[in-house]
């Protein structure tokens, strides 16, 4: 690795609307990630603005990010990314501990979470307990909990089978629709791709097309 | 902070075997930590209770010229009783004695003693003094300690012969008939020396009225400064116990700190290990709205509450082990008699809520910060590679 810089995105302008169920297409190393992650404030861009829910992402510092995460945006990773040692149950409950509802509140928000994902058998299930597909419908449940204005799933079915693929996504969909959240994905998957309403491909860390596909 | 102590409650029970390893070693320090400055303090106490009750009861005056390091002072250490004490000696609140080097002939063999004369009906030291009052023919009453008449291989009921000088320089011999030997744990009452009665040792040396310190009953009444005689309180008396158990207290620190430090090591090692294996969970924390540096605080209370679980350990089977150990004492494997060390071979140990308190809190503070130290790698995490899991 050299100490060269690299630019990973290039005069991208894109506008992103309430209730969008769109995504970033493109290979490995075009940027989507990148992007998700900037929207996501994990990442600042280097040149440039990139406004979330009114917030200059470059402008926030880490308590500003942080809050903005916490009260607004719900994360998808490719792997995951669940609490191993902690319960389904308590994994979902997570967010909300941040947020400080109170006991009954959190219990009434985790049991619906849990509902739309059909996971509520599995509460007191540990994530190594758990198949790839229920893992990824926790983490859904766990987005979803606090009703977040954005969802950002980076490769959300890369390591599903087809069934699972599916079964996840029209989750999604109908969280997308029913609750009109907004879900921003980073895939390269032909079946996330079927799915999406707006679909944005990168190329080498510029948008070579944006179409929207259907209208929500 | 309730928020991270949940969590990292939630993360140490989750983590298992891990967990309670490092709980069992770290409850193991805080119990022998406890256990061993019990014994300390328990044998302060006894030391200096031994010593009140055998050899400086409230205090003493000792003649100017007695220095007790000093055999050749003893000769010139005697004076008559000032009248400043005359009522409390009558009253039996205070106790002379005098000291006239001797020696001793036990089984031929020659030994340099101090002779001490001491009233036989007093009332402030345990030794059997009362014994002293036996009428035997041709010889002089005397009581002996334990560790001498072992040293000596005299045994009660022998015939011992006892040779000293007078206020003249004249040399004179006796036998004197041991009517009783008794056992303390001050050796500094024991060796060299025989007890035998005020009047009579006052009648032999030619030293009527004469005596080298007298010791007082009540440590609580303010004492002033007499002419010729020097003024030792309870408190400088004792001072040589608190210099001794301070030395060994400072000896054992080093111990108490390898303690320690194996058992911050091995919390150390998880919490590097913690940090490095768990970095896709410091992503998500920060990814679900944690700042990084409350992720280093979710682990840095992640790694003091180890400190706090072993506390509670600690409690489980330290509490009926300490317990029962101020009951029954430990007994020194070795005879504390060759020590010459005001040391009961069985020590019962002393606790004090400031004792716990303090090693509770000596112990919390050092894992925190052993805790903190490697927690600030994750101060320095990019959360998206965190995320991937791909910091090295």
């Amino acid at each position: 690795m050299g100490k060269g810089e690299f630019t990973a995105l290039k005069g991208i302008d894109l506008a992103f609307g309430k209730g969008e169920f769109a995504g970033l297409i493109g290979p490995s190393g075009s940027g989507k990630t990148t992007l998700l992650n900037i929207v996501g404030s994990l990442d600042v861009p280097s040149d440039g603005e990139a406004l979330v829910l009114g917030n200059s992402i470059g402008k926030l510092n880490a308590k500003q990010a942080a809050k903005l995460r916490k009260e607004n945006l719900g994360f998808i990773f490719q792997s995951y990314n669940l609490l191993q040692v902690h319960t389904v149950y308590e994994n979902v409950e997570f967010p909300l501990l941040l947020l400080n509802l109170s006991t009954s509140e959190r219990k009434k928000m985790v049991t619906d979470a849990l509902e739309w994902v059909g996971l509520t058998d599995k509460v007191k299930s540990k994530p190594p307990q758990l198949s790839g597909g229920e893992c990824q419908r926790v983490a859904i449940a766990r987005a979803m909990v606090k009703r977040p204005s954005l969802v950002l799933a980076d490769e959300p079915t890369a390591n599903l089978d087809a069934a699972n693929s599916h079964n996840i996504l029209k989750t999604m969909e109908t969280l997308n629709r029913e609750l009109n959240t907004t879900f921003l994905f980073a895939t390269h998957d032909e079946k996330v791709i079927n799915y999406l309403h707006r679909k944005i491909f990168l190329l080498d860390g510029m948008v070579d097309k944006d179409e929207i596909v259907k209208s929500n | 902070m309730r928020l991270a102590i949940k969590l990292a409650f939630r993360n140490l029970i989750g983590a298992g075997l891990r967990t309670w390893l490092n709980v069992i070693v770290l409850s193991f320090s805080y119990v022998v930590i406890i256990w061993m400055n019990g014994v300390m303090i328990g044998w302060e106490e006894q030391a200096k209770h031994d010593m009140t009750n055998w050899q400086i009861g409230g205090g003493q005056y000792w003649h100017q010229s007695y220095d007790p390091y000093d055999p050749f002072t003893i000769t010139d250490s005697h004076a008559p009783i000032p009248k400043e004490f005359e009522n409390e000696v009558a009253r039996a609140d205070m106790e002379p004695i005098l000291i006239v080097q001797g020696t001793i002939y036990p089984e031929g063999r020659m030994q340099s003693i101090a002779i001490k004369g001491i009233n036989p009906n007093q009332n402030i030291f345990s030794q059997p003094t009362h014994k002293l009052d036996t009428v035997i023919d041709g010889a002089i009453p005397a009581v002996i300690g334990a560790m001498m008449a072992k040293n000596m291989n005299i045994k009660k009921g022998d015939y011992v012969t006892v040779r000293w000088r007078d206020s003249n320089g004249t040399f004179d011999a006796t036998d004197v008939f041991i009517v009783d030997i008794f056992a303390s744990n001050v050796p500094a009452i024991e060796q060299g020396q025989i007890y035998i009665a005020l009047d009579k040792l006052q009648e032999i040396s030619l030293l009527q009225d004469h005596v080298t310190m007298l010791t007082f009953k009540d440590s609580e009444i303010e004492r002033s400064q007499v002419e010729g005689w020097t003024l030792k309180t309870r408190d400088i008396l004792t001072k040589s116990v608190d210099d001794l158990i301070k030395t060994k207290s400072t000896g054992l620190s080093i111990f108490y700190f390898i303690l320690i430090l194996l058992a911050m090591l091995a919390i150390f090692d998880t919490m590097v290990l913690s940090i490095f294996r768990r970095q896709k969970e410091i992503g998500t924390y920060i990814a679900l709205g944690y700042t990084r540096k409350e992720v280093v605080g979710l682990f840095t209370v992640e790694g003091a509450m180890y400190s706090i679980l072993a506390a509670l350990v600690g409690a489980a089977y330290g509490l009926p082990f300490l317990g029962w150990q101020a009951k029954v004492g430990w007994t020194m494997p070795i005879d504390v008699s060759e020590l010459g060390m005001a040391i009961a071979q069985t020590l019962y140990p002393v606790y004090s809520i400031g004792l716990v308190m303090s090693t509770i809190l000596i112990v919390v503070l050092t894992t925190t910060v052993v805790s903190y130290w490697p927690s600030r790698k994750i101060a320095k995490m990019n959360p998206t590679e965190a995320l991937r899991g791909k910091i090295q």
